[in-house]
């Protein structure tokens, strides 16, 4: 998976910002999401993605991936992303 | 991985364009709209820089400066730079930067007039993968937009476009409406989807630059403007899902209005490297050849309150003739 090739992503103090060039769209971006945005940006898997997220939080239930699964669908049904 | 100790679902605002996108909480810009010089192989009778031959500032930026400002744009991370001008393309060092600025991962934008899109130079800007190359097209036919664009020629303009088609290069297309071009302009979105565009730019003519001198002869009545309207509501119909139709109806007033209380994420440098509020305001909140771009981004909020502002766009209710003053820069 990685960022589709007009989107860019920069970390903001309150998280970061998704900006999709060709639409000209912006997307404001919460400190879990920035994290995992980030991860995208390293070539990260979905599950890689996860499981950094739990140790991160030092949590081992499922409403991490979960909400994980839930974001990445809605980054690849707004074309933000690409695997 | 560092995170926030407390655990929020990941979530994504909905989306905003960068101009609405508040500047208050960013670090630095979203968008940097860099006029790279105010020399014009054109004469328009629209253009709101008053470009044209022989028109370049004096006091236009050096190599050296340019690309020390094109490096503090990167390391900002700007994600969203454009060149225009005048005309860009006719800047001796334009390849160059933008060279370093695709080397360094920016979505760059050119803003043109055309003429200046041979084979080679086609060629060249989609090996850099420019992210588009915008064309202003003011009309559907060499007639109007040979009127427009006084020492421009309509054949060559849509030659440059088919060759940026030709080498693979994505096309935006932009369009000043006037009294004489304003009924082509659905045969205008017609023919920027026949070129191959991605995205069709218009909206209201400003009343500044060389459009003051010209103004008796450019000026739509909003008859006309309400019939432009009511024709891009439908072509964006039309050509949804196929190419972006995106206009801005909004007059000027209002939209200083919401600009107020919302500052873009955007700067504009001037070709001198003065950085502009806004294009359509006279104020100048800081000068790149003695400041950093980062502490012009710390000054841009701060700037857009300073009450000379409000007061100027209260003036302009009452007077929008003052848009005319629009290049007696006034710094903040």
């Amino acid at each position: 998976m990685k960022l589709a090739k007009y989107t860019k992503f920069r970390e903001e103090k309150f998280g970061g910002v998704l900006f999709e060039t060709r639409s000209e769209k912006v997307y404001t971006l919460n400190p879990t999401a920035a994290a995992v945005v980030r991860e995208i940006g390293c070539d990260c898997s979905e599950r890689e993605i996860v499981e950094r997220l739990r140790d991160g939080f030092h949590d081992s239930g499922d409403a991490i991936a979960l909400d994980v699964k839930a974001f990445l669908a809605d980054l690849r049904q707004k074309g933000l992303v690409e695997d | 991985m560092t995170l926030d100790p407390a655990y929020r679902a990941p979530a994504a605002a909905p989306a905003a364009t960068p101009a609405a996108t508040g500047s208050g909480d960013l670090g630095a810009p979203l968008y940097v709209a860099w006029q790279v010089t105010n020399e014009c192989n054109l004469a328009c009778l629209h253009c709101i820089e008053e470009s044209g031959p022989g028109k370049a500032f004096g006091d236009e930026l050096s190599g050296e400066q340019i690309f020390n400002i094109l490096e503090q744009i990167m390391d900002l991370e700007v994600p969203y730079l454009s060149f225009s001008g005048g005309e860009p393309m006719l800047h001796p060092r334009f390849f160059e930067m933008a060279e370093y600025a695709c080397r360094r991962k920016a979505q760059l934008k050119i803003e043109t007039n055309g003429h200046f899109l041979s084979t080679e130079n086609c060629e060249r800007l989609a090996k850099l993968g420019v992210k588009a190359v915008q064309v202003s097209l003011d009309g559907a036919s060499r007639e109007t937009f040979n009127r427009m664009r006084v020492r421009g020629d309509f054949d060559r303009a849509i030659e440059g476009v088919r060759r940026l088609r030709a080498a693979g290069v994505p096309i935006e297309i932009n369009y000043s409406p006037t009294r004489f071009n304003v009924h082509e302009i659905g045969a205008a979105v017609d023919l920027a989807y026949e070129l191959g565009a991605y995205s069709f730019y218009t909206g209201r003519t400003m009343y500044t630059g060389n459009a003051v001198k010209t103004w008796h002869k450019l000026a739509p009545s909003e008859e006309q403007y309400t019939t432009f309207f009511d024709v891009l509501h439908v072509k964006t119909e039309e050509y949804r899902g196929r190419m972006r139709v995106h206009f801005h109806q909004m007059g000027l007033l209002e939209e200083l209005r919401y600009r107020l209380r919302h500052p873009a994420a955007l700067l504009i440098i001037l070709p001198n490297g003065l950085v502009k509020l806004i294009n359509a305001l006279p104020f100048v909140c800081g000068d790149l050849r003695r400041q950093s771009l980062d502490g012009i981004w710390a000054n841009f909020q701060h700037a857009w309150n300073d009450p000379r502002v409000g007061r100027f766009v209260e003036q302009l209710a009452a007077d929008p003739n003052k848009t005319a003053l629009l290049h007696q820069w006034i710094h903040l």
